[in-house]
């Protein structure tokens, strides 16, 4: 059956495809805008900060305000990364495996942060924690710095990145149902077996999926994170504002450089998230197909 | 251990599930909840098993009361229709997990859980595959793991939701056959919901008929298939001519009507293609004229189908083999036909 099927395929291909030339067309178009608008600036990214020899490079990344910016961006992505990280799962966990009322609710407010603009986000907790905020006087009295300082950048990081492991693994848990935990719940299992046992296990690869497009997200946000942080240089910059205010300085050669290191995240990010993606794929494939279904 | 179901009503939003449902099921019995989708089979099951909370009526299990007894505390064994076997483990982990999520008092040792799993497997006849992933097994395999990973616990009570529903037809006979067999060696109360009327009275021991929320009939296979007590159950629990009757006057007896015009009582006479005799002669006034539409030769029952010269409908009839061939009947002769057997009820509702 298999010889005979590979024996017609070629046929079969050649009846339902586009003549050579417009094939080569299409192809060839899609590659250009592809170089175009994605790997010449990402070369270009590279290219500028080399500009001036690898020792400018080293020295721009090497300098005590760059160090401080990537050690902020390190602590508000290690801090944000893991607490939406359990959020997510539990939001998932309780969207999927429950009935309850306000559900439709929750799933819009979790989805909140990607639909308000970034710079929003961050305008929203100056507002609520700023001098001039509601909150604003009391934090004082109690000589709490929430606004301009790391613990602002921290809260808007994980408002901005909140959606990212909940939002990938509601699909996923959705497709598996309910029926292998009811199994293990007759099976005699309390609620944190059923839990690290057959629900973790069934969505780990979409759980570091989420991780990684949240990781990545935390570390490049500028937009809410800049209006939080006050750009005090050395203290409350991340690494996506350093590279801002370099820009504004003319100082060419040390912004690309520093955008060298978010390049390289990016890149990273994409290789993990492309192994991943097949995981998870195969994961939902057999979670939509249940087992035991012929 | 017996269970006694009392009073039980369930609802989803404006739909009734179940109807104040009354079921006694004694201990070591295998028995059939049996009814069209949506009949309330499933739910009552799950109720059984702690899955779902009734919203009026209680469960006991040996007569103690067990309606708010959390579901790991029920001791039940729940095989689901898709099987829900844990995909990221093996079979050997997927039957043991039963006994290793046990506290750790009570929890067996490695070797002990070991030596139980392999009795298991052996007992579902799949000593070599422990090492296998769910999705490698083929459908009638993973029934049987799902069957020893709910026997593993050694449940007090073993409940099946329609366990051969997604199997093919040939190792369904097969796994039901060897259902029977397990039940025969292991008797552990048993009760399988199923859509199937041929599954439960060839399986169980005892058949529930449910139809829209309540228990139409409660019976041994036998019973309930030899004796409907309406309706319903004789319509469901396979073929069926019906013929409108009138009274004879005489009691309680009816017969067919035998012209078109003929004024009926409003009474049913139900009979089984079976118990419809054909004969070439008519021996009696109670001997219908037809005609024969068409023959069904192949088969452990040829089936003849037939169209009544009197009131012009049709009938269908099954002949034993030999019988069959001693008439040699052709399409278009023009035989009696007597319905033998037949069951009379006065219609109170629509089928």
């Amino acid at each position: 059956m298999s010889n005979q099927s590979l024996a017609v395929a070629p046929t079969v291909s050649a009846a339902l495809t586009e003549p050579k030339a417009v094939r080569w067309l299409l192809t060839g178009l899609a590659l250009a805008f592809l170089a175009l608008f994605l790997v010449v600036p990402l070369l270009a990214v590279f290219v500028q900060a080399l500009e001036k020899g690898v020792g400018a490079y080293w020295a721009a990344i090497i300098e005590p305000d760059a160090l401080a910016a990537i050690r902020l961006t390190l602590i508000a992505a290690g801090i944000s990364v893991p607490l939406n990280l359990v959020f997510g799962i539990a939001a998932a966990w309780a969207i999927t495996k429950f009935k309850f009322r306000g559900k439709a609710f929750l799933i819009t407010l979790i989805d909140l942060p990607f639909s308000v603009s970034p710079v929003i986000s961050g305008l929203i907790y100056v507002l609520l924690f700023g001098l001039q905020g509601w909150l604003g006087p009391w934090l004082k009295a109690h000589d709490i710095q929430l606004i301009f300082a790391v613990p602002g950048i921290v809260l808007a990081t994980i408002f901005v990145t909140f959606p990212f492991v909940a939002r990938e693994l509601i699909p996923l848990m959705q497709a598996q149902g309910t029926e292998e935990e009811e199994a293990a719940l007759v099976l005699g299992a309390n609620g944190w077996q059923i839990f690290f046992r057959v629900t973790l296990p069934n969505v780990i690869w979409g759980v570091l999926y989420g991780v990684i497009l949240c990781n990545a997200r935390a570390m490049g946000e500028f937009g809410a994170v800049s209006v939080v942080s006050g750009h005090i240089r050395g203290l409350t910059n991340t690494l996506p504002l350093h590279v801002e205010i370099l820009y504004n300085e003319y100082n060419f050669v040390a912004a690309f450089a520093v955008a060298t290191l978010l390049a390289l995240l990016a890149l990273l990010t994409l290789v993990a998230k492309a192994l991943l993606e097949k995981k998870v794929r195969h994961t939902v494939k057999s979670a939509s197909k249940p087992i035991g279904v012929e | 251990m017996g269970i006694q179901v009392q009073n039980i009503s369930k609802n989803f939003g404006n739909y009734t599930a179940l109807d104040q449902i009354n079921l006694d099921v004694p201990s070591g019995e295998l028995v059939a909840l049996l009814g069209p989708s949506g009949s309330g089979k499933t739910t009552l099951l799950r109720i059984i098993a702690g899955l779902e909370t009734p919203d009026a009526g209680s469960i006991h299990f040996n007569g103690e009361e067990s309606t708010k007894r959390h579901v790991r505390e029920r001791q039940v064994g729940f095989v689901f229709q898709h099987y829900a076997l844990f995909r990221h483990m093996t079979v050997f982990d997927n039957i043991a997990f039963g006994m290793t999520v046990k506290p750790k008092g009570e929890r067996p040792n490695k070797t002990r859980i070991r030596e139980r799993v392999t009795e298991l497997l052996h007992l579902i006849q799949l000593d070599n595959i422990a090492d296998r992933y769910p999705a490698q097994l083929s459908g009638g395999q993973r029934q049987r793991v799902a069957l020893a990973r709910a026997l593993a616990t050694e449940p007090k009570v073993l409940l099946l939701d329609e366990p051969f529903g997604a199997l093919d037809a040939q190792v369904r006979q097969e796994l039901r056959r060897w259902l029977r067999k397990l039940h025969d060696e292991i008797h552990v109360t048993s009760v399988f919901v199923t859509h199937d009327q041929e599954e439960a009275l060839e399986v169980a021991d005892r058949v529930v008929v449910m139809n829209r929320a309540k228990i139409e009939q409660i019976g041994t296979p036998e019973e309930v298939y030899e004796n409907p007590t309406n309706p319903f159950v004789f319509n469901f629990l396979g073929n069926v001519n019906l013929f409108h009757c009138r009274g004879t006057g005489s009691g309680e007896e009816k017969v067919p009507i035998s012209f078109p015009g003929e004024a009926t009582d409003g009474s049913v006479g139900y009979v089984r293609p079976g118990d419809i005799r054909i004969s070439r002669t008519a021996g009696s006034a109670e001997d219908l004229p037809a005609e024969i539409v068409s023959i069904q030769g192949a088969g452990a029952l040829p089936r003849i189908e037939l169209r009544r010269l009197d009131t012009g409908e049709s009938v269908q009839a099954e002949l034993p083999r030999e019988r069959y061939r001693e008439l040699g009947l052709k399409i278009g002769e023009k035989v009696f036909i007597r319905p033998t057997n037949m069951r009379v009820f006065v219609p109170d509702y629509q089928i």
